[in-house]
């Protein structure tokens, strides 16, 4: 008996280094966000089987916030105190990540947010808040770049949700605009849900936009986008910012999807080391193609998981080891750097791509590009 | 002019849709007595009656309200004898402590059975329009539900004026117990009046759902705006509740055109609010003492 306890004994002093490194998720697995959530939690899970390959022995602790901030928040507190995990990866959206952030820094946990895209969560000078995707503003001046490059588009009207990330999207997107010269000639915000943004459109098809801008997720963008063809909206180009424009649901809507350009983190045909692998086995395991979200999610895990290894489980260690790390994957070149007022922000590439013949093809920049755009927005049939 | 006339038809249309689940409302609350505060989780079952329907067996969204609206209407009898009926005497708060936990119920079974995610149907003419001119356009499938809905009305009013039922069932809103001294079967009544409440919410999810998408809390929405649809119109009023249910779609879509969208909730309070004030019982209500 006594030997037996003795075993034990030793057992349990030694675990720390047996014992599988905690790393935690936080992702909207269910809720109005879980059709993008299902692409980070696939993402994590290749990531899961590459580390078991490189001999990296990962526990994951999984978290549904349910889309929802306050819960968001009572995960990223049981993670970082009774799970002792030493790091999280997640959440999906701005308002959660935005939320999760400051309790990151509070308990001293290294937070690598894959894909949310509020600016402001990395610039409050926040030392143990990581971001691997490029934030919002980047989206406003990829896309506008891309349009000002393929045709002359002289006004814009915009059209986002009324919530953190369609505020702060448009807002950027408003002063890259006026710096070009442009004329915003409507600026809508609508609640989420509304059933009825036919009036809405209406009213901007009358002040004839030649760009129109949105910013909205999944399920909005079908409906916006339904509903414009109704009111016979026509402008230069349809502008999707990330979300709902960059999903297959909303390729699959061929009818109404069809040459609207969006700009996203990651395509599956671009150069980056691995990315194309990555897309080929996502598929064979998921049976659909992967959204940028799911790339970013790989990544971040892979970072993540690598890193607090080498630090032998320490936050504090796992987060310096963060600050000075380079990467080369599926995600490009991958650096947390400080610029601009940003903190721990990898500076990423953004692609722009158009949806044709029901696939997002990438268009911009020139050299990672694979098919022409279609500019000006042909006629509604 | 193009938008102003856009705005106004795609407001009438939407209104017809806010008129039916308004309508509903306010015959349950003429019977009874009873605010129904499960009302849009109602309509929430409705609409997910519609999405199996279409989506396994394939029947058309509106063709599917042949099968819905039975069907809603004995779900709404059903809840009526078991639950409803139990409190028709007890305090307001009760009653209204009860409607809203059944559609706790309803929602959370729901989302249970088919997660939170949004559902999306996609029919072939979803997003199909008839041009009429002037660059003005009409979403098909809103204009198909707004017939449907004008049909139903139509027909409801015909059943409630002219058949001895309906009679009943007016005499039973009118005064209770003189109903019920003049053999009128009022238990009997309010089942009919619950069942039909029940089923032109659910009917109402079936028209929307081709246009709007699906998820288990979409019922608060609709509670809300049922509510202020009832009560602009003057509760119990069948003709004031379709009244209000327009008057609503149209303030709606006019002040997300003329102020913004973002504020076009804000616009309908007040209006109901200024409603309220100059007149307490509603457009149409008639004050009871």
């Amino acid at each position: 008996m006594r030997k037996h306890l003795l075993a034990l004994g030793t057992a349990l002093a030694l675990s720390p280094c047996l014992m599988a490194q905690k790393i935690g998720v936080i992702n909207s697995m269910s809720g109005p966000e879980a059709p993008i959530g299902e692409n980070i939690t696939n993402g994590i899970k290749l990531a899961d089987e590459d580390l078991r390959k490189k001999g990296i022995n990962l526990q994951l602790v999984w978290e549904d916030d349910t889309g929802k901030p306050q819960i968001s928040m009572s995960a990223m507190e049981k993670l970082a105190t009774r799970d002792g995990v030493v790091g999280v990866v997640g959440p999906y959206t701005s308002a959660c990540s935005n939320a999760v952030a400051k309790l990151a820094e509070k308990y001293r946990v290294p937070l690598l947010i894959p894909a949310a895209a509020k600016e402001e969560i990395t610039r409050q000078g926040l030392k143990y808040v990581f971001r691997m995707n490029a934030p919002a503003d980047k989206y406003a001046s990829s896309l506008i770049d891309a349009a000002t490059s393929l045709g002359k588009p002289r006004s814009i009207a915009f059209i986002y949700e009324n919530t953190d990330f369609g505020t702060s999207t448009t807002k950027t997107a408003k002063e890259y605009v006026a710096k070009k010269g442009m004329q915003v000639v409507a600026d809508e915000p609508y609640p989420k849900g509304a059933a009825d943004y036919r009036s809405t459109l209406a009213k901007v098809k009358s002040k004839n936009p030649d760009l129109v801008f949105m910013v909205s997720y999944v399920a909005d963008a079908i409906l916006l986008m339904r509903q414009s063809k109704e009111v016979g909206l026509q402008p230069q180009a349809f502008l999707g910012a990330g979300a709902g424009f960059t999903t297959t649901e909303f390729a699959k809507e061929r009818a109404i999807s069809e040459n609207v350009i969006s700009c996203t983190q990651w395509t599956n045909d671009v150069n980056w080391p691995g990315a194309k692998e990555f897309g080929a086995r996502y598929k064979a395991k998921f049976g659909k193609e992967p959204t940028y979200h799911a790339a970013c999610a790989y990544a971040s895990m892979m970072i993540m998981a690598e890193t607090a290894k080498n630090a032998g489980g320490d936050r504090a260690k796992t987060r310096d080891a963060l600050k000075s790390g380079k990467w080369n994957g599926v995600m490009g070149e991958v650096q947390f750097a400080d610029y601009e007022g940003f903190t721990n922000q990898n500076n990423h590439q953004m692609l722009v791509q158009q949806i044709l013949q029901g696939n997002y093809e990438t268009v911009l920049p020139a050299k990672f590009a694979t098919k022409k755009a279609v500019y000006p927005f042909p006629k509604w049939k | 002019m193009a938008v102003f006339l856009q705005s106004l038809i795609s407001g009438i249309l939407i209104g017809g849709v806010y008129a039916l689940i308004g309508i509903g409302l306010t015959l349950i609350f003429g019977v009874m007595r009873v605010v129904n505060f499960a009302h849009g989780d109602i309509m929430m079952v409705g609409m997910y009656l519609t999405y199996l329907l279409f989506t396994l067996l394939g029947v058309d969204p509106f063709v599917s309200v042949l099968i819905s609206f039975p069907l809603m209407f004995f779900f709404g009898g059903f809840l009526q004898k078991v639950f409803i009926n139990r409190v028709l005497n007890a305090v307001a708060q009760n009653q209204i402590l009860l409607t809203i936990g059944l559609g706790l119920i309803m929602s959370n079974t729901v989302m249970l059975i088919f997660t939170s995610d949004y559902k999306i149907l996609t029919t072939s003419y979803s997003s199909s329009t008839i041009q009429v001119g002037g660059g003005v356009s009409i979403s098909t499938p809103l204009l198909i539900s707004f017939l449907i809905t004008a049909a139903i009305t139509a027909v409801l009013g015909w059943f409630l004026l002219k058949t001895d039922t309906g009679q009943a069932i007016r005499a039973t809103a009118q005064d209770r117990e003189a109903a019920q001294l003049m053999g009128i079967n009022v238990s009997r009544m309010s089942v009919i009046a619950f069942g039909l409440g029940a089923a032109l919410a659910g009917t109402a999810g079936a028209l929307i759902s081709p246009t709007y998408y699906i998820f288990p809390q979409v019922g608060g929405t609709f509670t809300l705006k049922a509510f202020v649809i009832t009560v602009l119109g003057g509760m119990g009023s069948v003709v004031g509740a379709t009244l209000g249910g327009i008057l609503i779609g149209v303030t709606e879509s006019m002040s997300a055109v003329y102020i913004s969208s973002g504020w076009k909730d804000v616009v309908v309070f007040v209006l109901f609010l200024l409603v309220l004030l100059f007149k307490p019982s509603g457009l149409m209500g008639k004050s009871r003492t």
